[in-house]
């Protein structure tokens, strides 16, 4: 959970307290009637006047914050506890008791809750007695939903079935492991109510169906007010203002638990990516590479500082050329990958270093030229394809789209050429496919799709961000076979991020190993493979399950997040020939033999 | 198609069950029901009127027999005869209901002109200047119940600058002009709270979706940003719009009551406040009833535009 920010809270708490502490300020009595003084200008006795019938307005405006807060308090907790009790119960014993929770409240959400209020009050008359139990079952399904889903999430995961197994019972695992995990959402539910109840009881009190005069509320005193509109405005002003800040106050808390519960709940602002401020010098166009990567570094600004992802890669990509770009997630592979197509999650941005594409630095580029660059000369294929293509959009569409976004053709020659790509990925019947929902093709011919909206404009450069992760083993290898056939006749450029040694092996010229950020070796395939310059790629290569059958060795420990790097080598936590000189200072990547590149200061002794 | 018979099914099935609980509210209620209704003030009804009234409304028979009546009627639409005037229950319904309906259209067209822009420019520009004035004048609407709205509009704008009619009605046909004078403050005043609401749900939804893996590919594709847009955003962040809206519209079938007393508007929701000050329980669970079944039907309205928004639906 993040931090609740306090402004609301303290509003809440400050109002609350004020409603508390009234009986002890000393206020006229709010019932006291004193028509000789009917609407006084303000008086040390009654500091905001009287209203028409003499009574002290602040006196009744404090002694209805009481009533206001009293009836949501107990009807949003009520609801609360009821519901809590009615969801676990729901989603723990199942059956019957399940079918009634849910359904039931079906029925309740089936009428507009201000007119369920008024059916009830109806049959049972006004009052503060009636209000609470109807407020109570208007609330009860925000409640059963939200932990009845908790426990839906909650109870087939493994340590509930474990905690299951060792005999614990029905009613220690609900409470023990649930009702911590649904607590969150359950507050938040809880405001909500309250918010929502001080809004429908000053709206039912206004009608003169929610508390009974005199009783002081704020709904009755704004509907009291509007008789005497004309000669006495204020009396009008000050039950709004009271009414509005307390809601305003509760919304506020709302959304700030929202936000304390929910990651997802906060977007961040935005980063300029803008022009690099700090050019590093010596960055000059290469000439003839596909792809060059220099110094490049990301940082991401977090409430807890600011962390580095990616530090100092450099990659240099020939045309015809595969490169593959290795290690285990967090390693910062993939934000490499988007860096270079200038597509960074606007919470990251560059902070070093240069990527040339084709000749020109992606990174200093206008967004507008880069926009034409990409698709065009350079190409991404995304991990999972489902998530990746737009779920309400035909697949024909979606690659013609690729193609006019570069060319002013006709959208009829674009939708031909979508179906010729679709054949030359080899989708069976692409006159039919083309036609498709992504939900309606499978993930291989999905990823497929993909591609062919990759290759749509013949890029020099195709970067696959783990493009086969998604899929399973044969289809794996006929989109493996798919990517090295397309490079063989087209003669792009392609970088292979993915976390599996093998596929490295089918596919990939040169391979470049990621740790923690950091390139920690680099080198043709075949030579990294038979011979690792760096103990995580040999301790890589010896978790890769064998054909000889002889068990893989798992790496101890993981991969240290971008914000608690070791000083010295990253690896050397979890590295079986550490040494001293490893854990302090800065490890330079050498390049020990022509093209082969290390960041490992033992590596003659690993050789 | 099976979907669509799927929710037109369970739709009737919910209208059924909130006739029967609606049936079943007033006979449930503990004590004799004719003599509740009757009784104002703590004052005991005379013995006479509550025999009367249990004929009238039937309670003397078996509770089948009552229930099996009481649908057989509603089926007909026979929502049977006011206890203060004897008059049919459906005549009045069917006279304020478009008043009503027309004060939500009017509402709802507003605030889909409003929330629906700003909410997108405040998602293009978050955390600008729009965007910070815009969220935070949405969350001081929220805060504002409506008939503090209405109250203080009549103020402001009728009593202060004279620049409407404090409230009443006129019909259309008799004064076009002063008919639409007449609904304007009304429908800002409903407008004003789901414009903000509106705003806050399209600017969340369109930050959502401009971070799904989809916006990215068509951003590695080389799409126009407005393209991106209008093609894939806006398509996609419609969805939970179109679900909020709605569901606001259909709480708003039974919220109109605030707004309407506030204005001298006589909806449908005028009549239901009077029917519970009066107690007249054919005509409170005539109005409820027929507002639950159009609640009903505006939610199945929505599952069936959801089969038209999301091709994925429709196979479910």
């Amino acid at each position: 959970m993040r931090r609740l920010r306090l402004g609301p809270v303290v509003a809440v708490g400050a109002i609350a307290t004020v409603a508390l502490l009234t009986p002890f300020l000393g206020l006229a009595n709010p019932l006291h009637m004193d028509i000789a003084h009917r609407l006084a200008p303000p008086s040390p006795a009654h500091p905001l006047g009287t209203d028409a019938y003499g009574r002290g307005v602040l006196s009744r405006l404090l002694w209805g914050a009481r009533v206001s807060l009293m009836v949501a308090s107990s009807s949003s907790l009520l609801a609360c506890v009821f519901g809590t009790a009615l969801g676990l119960a729901g989603g723990f014993l199942r059956g019957p008791v399940e079918f009634l929770a849910l359904r039931g409240m079906d029925v309740v959400l089936c009428f507009p809750p201000l007119l369920l209020a008024l059916l009830v009050v109806t049959l049972l008359g006004p009052g503060a007695g009636t209000l609470i139990p109807v407020l109570v079952v208007l609330y009860l399904p925000g409640f059963v939903r939200v932990v009845y889903a908790g426990v839906i999430s909650v109870r087939t995961q493994d340590y509930v079935e474990a905690m299951r197994s060792l005999g614990a019972g029905r009613m220690r695992i609900m409470l023990r492991t649930i009702l911590p995990n649904v607590g969150g959402p359950v507050l938040v539910q809880l405001s909500l109510a309250a918010a929502s109840a001080v809004v429908l009881e000053s709206g039912l009190s206004f009608l003169g169906l929610g508390v009974v005069p005199p009783t002081p509320s704020w709904g009755l005193m704004i509907g009291a007010a509007r008789a005497t509109m004309a000669q006495a405005p204020l009396l009008l002003l000050w039950p709004c203002l009271a009414l509005s800040v307390t809601i305003l106050a509760l919304n506020a808390l709302c959304d700030a638990l929202r936000d304390a519960v929910d990651p997802h709940g906060m977007t961040r602002r935005a980063h300029r990516a803008g022009i690099l401020e700090r050019l590093a010098p010596g960055l000059l166009p290469a000439r003839g590479p596909a792809l060059q990567v220099v110094g490049l570094t990301i940082a991401i600004d977090t409430p807890a500082g600011t962390i580095h992802p990616v530090r100092d890669v450099s990659l240099t990509v020939m045309p015809h050329e595969t490169l593959a770009l290795v290690g285990e997630s967090g390693s910062g592979k993939s934000l490499t990958g988007l860096a270079t197509m200038g597509l960074l999650p606007s919470i990251a941005r560059v902070e070093r270093g240069a990527v040339w594409v084709e000749g020109r630095d992606v990174l200093r580029l206008d967004e507008a030229v880069l926009r034409r660059l990409r698709g065009e000369m350079v190409a991404m294929i995304f991990q999972d394809p489902l998530s990746s293509l737009n779920p309400v959009q035909r697949i024909a569409p979606q690659i013609a789209e690729a193609i006019q976004a570069h060319s002013a053709g006709a959208g009829k020659a674009a939708k031909r050429r979508a179906v010729e790509l679709l054949r030359h990925v080899g989708i069976p019947d692409p006159e039919r496919r083309a036609h498709n929902f992504p939900h309606e093709m499978s993930g291989g011919m999905r990823q497929r799709a993909m591609i062919a909206m990759a290759i749509a404009n013949h890029p020099r450069l195709l970067i696959a961000d783990e493009p086969t992760t998604a899929l399973d083993v044969t289809i794996q290898a006929q989109v493996l076979e798919l990517l090295a056939g397309l490079r063989h006749e087209s003669g792009m450029a392609l970088v292979f991020i993915t976390h599996s040694l093998p596929v490295v092996a089918e596919i990939a010229d040169r391979v470049s190993v990621m740790y923690a950020g950091e390139i920690v070796e680099q080198g043709r395939v075949t030579e990294v493979f038979a011979r690792p310059l760096h103990p995580y790629t040999a301790a890589l290569l010896a978790s890769v399950p064998r054909e000889d059958g002889s068990l893989p060795e798992p790496i101890p420990g993981t991969v240290p997040p971008p914000s608690a790097l070791p000083p010295g080598c990253a690896f050397a936590p979890r590295c079986r020939h550490v040494a001293a000189a490893c854990r302090t200072g800065v490890l330079p990547l050498m390049e020990v033999e022509p093209g082969r590149l290390t960041r490992c200061c033992r590596w003659s002794d690993l050789a | 198609m099976l979907y669509v018979l799927k929710r037109i099914g369970v739709s009737l099935l919910l209208v059924w069950v909130v006739a029967t609980i609606v049936f079943l509210a007033i006979r449930l209620v503990p004590g004799n029901p004719a003599e509740i209704l009757l009784s104002q003030g703590g004052v005991a009804p005379p013995p006479g009127a509550v025999a009367q009234l249990r004929a009238q409304l039937g309670l003397n028979q078996p509770l089948g027999v009552q229930y099996v009546e009481d649908m057989r009627r509603l089926l007909m639409g026979n929502l049977g005869t006011s206890m203060q005037d004897q008059s049919p229950v459906a005549d009045e319904i069917l006279r304020r209901l478009p008043r009503t309906l027309e004060l939500i259209v009017a509402a709802a067209i507003l605030s889909v002109l409003v929330g629906l822009p700003s909410g997108l420019l405040a998602a293009i520009w978050r955390g600008g200047m729009f965007d910070r004035v815009a969220s935070w004048l949405a969350a001081v609407a929220l805060a504002v119940p409506v008939f503090v709205v209405g109250t203080l509009m009549i103020e402001i704008f009728a009593l202060g600058l004279h620049w409407a009619p404090a409230g009443g009605y006129v019909s259309f046909a008799r004064h076009p002009l002063r008919h639409l004078a007449l609904l304007a403050m009304p429908a800002t005043t409903i407008a004003v709270g789901l414009a903000a609401i509106l705003f806050r749900m399209t600017r969340a939804s369109v930050l959502d979706v401009s971070m799904r893996d989809y916006i990215r590919t068509a951003r590695a594709k080389g799409v126009a940003p407005r393209r991106i847009l209008a093609r894939h955003v806006l398509r996609n962040a419609l969805m939970p719009i179109v679900t909020v809206l709605a569901l606001n519209l259909g709480s708003l079938l039974g919220g109109t009551v605030l707004v309407e007393y506030v204005f001298n508007w006589p909806g449908l929701s005028g009549l239901l406040v009077s029917a519970v000050n009066a107690r007249d329980y054919p005509e409170v669970q005539g109005v409820v009833l027929v507002i639950s079944v159009l609640f009903v039907a505006l939610n199945l309205a929505v599952d069936l535009l959801y089969a038209v928004l999301d091709p994925r639906v429709r196979q479910g």
